[in-house]
């Protein structure tokens, strides 16, 4: 078999996606989620995480990621609810050990937030958000699902033909 | 030879990627060698522009609060089934089902709600806000066909298909709106300029959602990602079948809304799903024990 020389640029690209990848820090990206004992949806709760609480990564099982907090617990998150930040990759392929700036990661959030949605509705008093707020106050404890799945069969009991 | 080319192929993208990340990145004065003012704003909207370019960049809490916008003008459209129970029984339902979807935790979690009409309809705003009709129940054998519904909606929020019908040209005006200024909070005149851009994004959704429906590749899409979640959860795949075999030959479900001109016809869409539970290695079988508590939620729709 051949073997394939990479070009010596081509290397240095090569390099800054590795570090890209090999980033090991993870940010919160949903407005709470547990921090659970094992990777299980069910698991007991160690601690409640909130959007853009930072988490150093230790491991990863399918789609479950073993992180520890700033205050230093350690448990398990899904990944869906975390994201690798993208002012942390920005700083690593900078060249120098750089961090974006609290601003700049401020400016990064800006976007359609509670403050637009504010200004909608003051410009458009005909449309109602009473049911929208009632509705995202539906809440379903883990606990209701858990015993939903168990009790239909579905989940972990689930049958098949 | 054939086995070397996709090889080869990775390479080469990894080495553009590589390419265009660094030459982009050299041209942004990072923080730490300060400018003035104005090229920090100039920087700023690069690192935005960077950042942030198409519809998988919006980020989750901006996706909730589009989503809840839409959630608004579908609630002014039509008016809410309001039995506590039947919302409650829908909820752990749907929250049951998008545990085993790909996006399992979304910014301030799923939520479903009956509209009081007796349109067959069902519409998921962005960010996991989702709609059915009193219609659409009232066609439900199962509990099975329901939680293959709800996972066709998770599926359209899972693929945002809400934010893909954003229009680009808008999308590429509300990155560099949002990016053109180093403030860190809206002044007046950025504020209106973002709620206007705000009211296009809207209605962009709205127009697809409500107005002209999906096409046929999102459709499709969601209906492969219902088997997938659907049977993941436990329920038999083919009750999303038998809901669409409801549909074959029936105008009522798309009556006066123009949907026949995108959206696929049911016989379609059967065929589809069809050859997709074919595929799947394990199929759950349709349970008994569901038949009482779903009942027992449909008597509340009389």
């Amino acid at each position: 078999m051949k073997r394939t020389r990479v070009p010596a640029p081509a290397a240095a690209a090569l390099a800054v996606v590795c570090l890209l990848a090999a980033a090991d820090t993870l940010v919160v990206k949903v407005q709470t989620t547990p921090l659970r004992q094992a990777p299980q949806f069910f698991a007991p709760t160690v601690a409640a995480l909130k959007v853009g609480d930072k988490l150093e990564l230790i491991a990863t099982q399918g789609a479950w990621r073993q992180v520890k907090t700033a205050a230093g617990l350690t448990g398990w998150i899904h990944s869906s609810a975390a994201e690798v930040p993208k002012f942390t990759l920005m700083a690593m392929s900078g060249g120098t050990k750089t961090e974006a700036s609290a601003k700049e990661a401020a400016l990064a959030g800006k976007g359609f937030s509670k403050e637009i949605e504010r200004n909608y509705r003051a410009k458009h008093a005909d449309v109602s958000f009473v049911w929208v707020d009632k509705m995202a106050a539906l809440a379903v404890p883990a606990a209701q699902v858990e015993d939903f799945l168990k009790k239909g069969k579905l989940g972990e009991g689930r049958s098949s033909q | 030879m054939s086995a070397r080319r996709p090889f080869a192929f990775a390479v080469l993208f990894v080495v553009l990627v590589g390419f265009a990340a660094s030459s982009a990145l050299a041209q942004i004065r990072l923080p730490g060698k300060i400018g003035d003012a104005a090229q920090k704003a100039k920087d700023a909207a690069k690192i935005i522009k960077i950042v942030r370019n198409g519809f998988g960049d919006i980020t989750e809490e901006e996706e909730y609060y589009i989503g809840r916008s839409v959630a608004a003008l579908i609630l002014s459209r039509y008016p809410v089934f309001d039995k506590p129970a039947l919302t409650q029984y829908l909820n752990t339902l749907g929250n049951a089902v998008a545990l085993f979807s790909d996006r399992p935790e979304i910014f301030a979690g799923w939520h479903f709600l009956v509209l009081d009409t007796d349109e067959v309809n069902a519409l998921a705003a962005p960010g996991g806000m989702i709609f059915v009709t009193r219609g659409l129940l009232l066609r439900c054998p199962d509990e099975d066909t329901l939680g293959m519904i709800l996972a066709h909606e998770i599926g359209h929020v899972v693929a945002k298909h809400g934010l893909q019908s954003i229009k680009k040209s808008r999308l590429t005006e509300a990155f560099t709106a949002l990016g053109a200024q180093a403030a860190e909070a809206y002044g007046p005149a950025e504020l209106a300029q973002v709620t206007s851009i705000f009211e296009g994004v809207l209605s962009d959704i709205v127009e697809k959602l409500v107005v002209n429906g999906y096409d046929r590749k999102s459709e499709y899409e969601a209906d492969s990602l219902s088997v997938k979640f659907g049977a993941a959860t436990g329920y038999d795949p083919n009750g999303l079948l038998r809901f669409l075999q409801t549909m074959v030959g029936d105008s009522s479900t798309v009556s006066g809304k123009g949907w026949f001109k995108t959206h696929p016809t049911p016989e379609d869409r059967l065929a589809k799903s069809k050859a997709e539970i074919g595929r799947l290695k394990v199929t759950p079988a349709l349970e008994e024990v569901r038949t009482p508590r779903f009942k027992q939620a449909m008597a509340l729709l009389k």
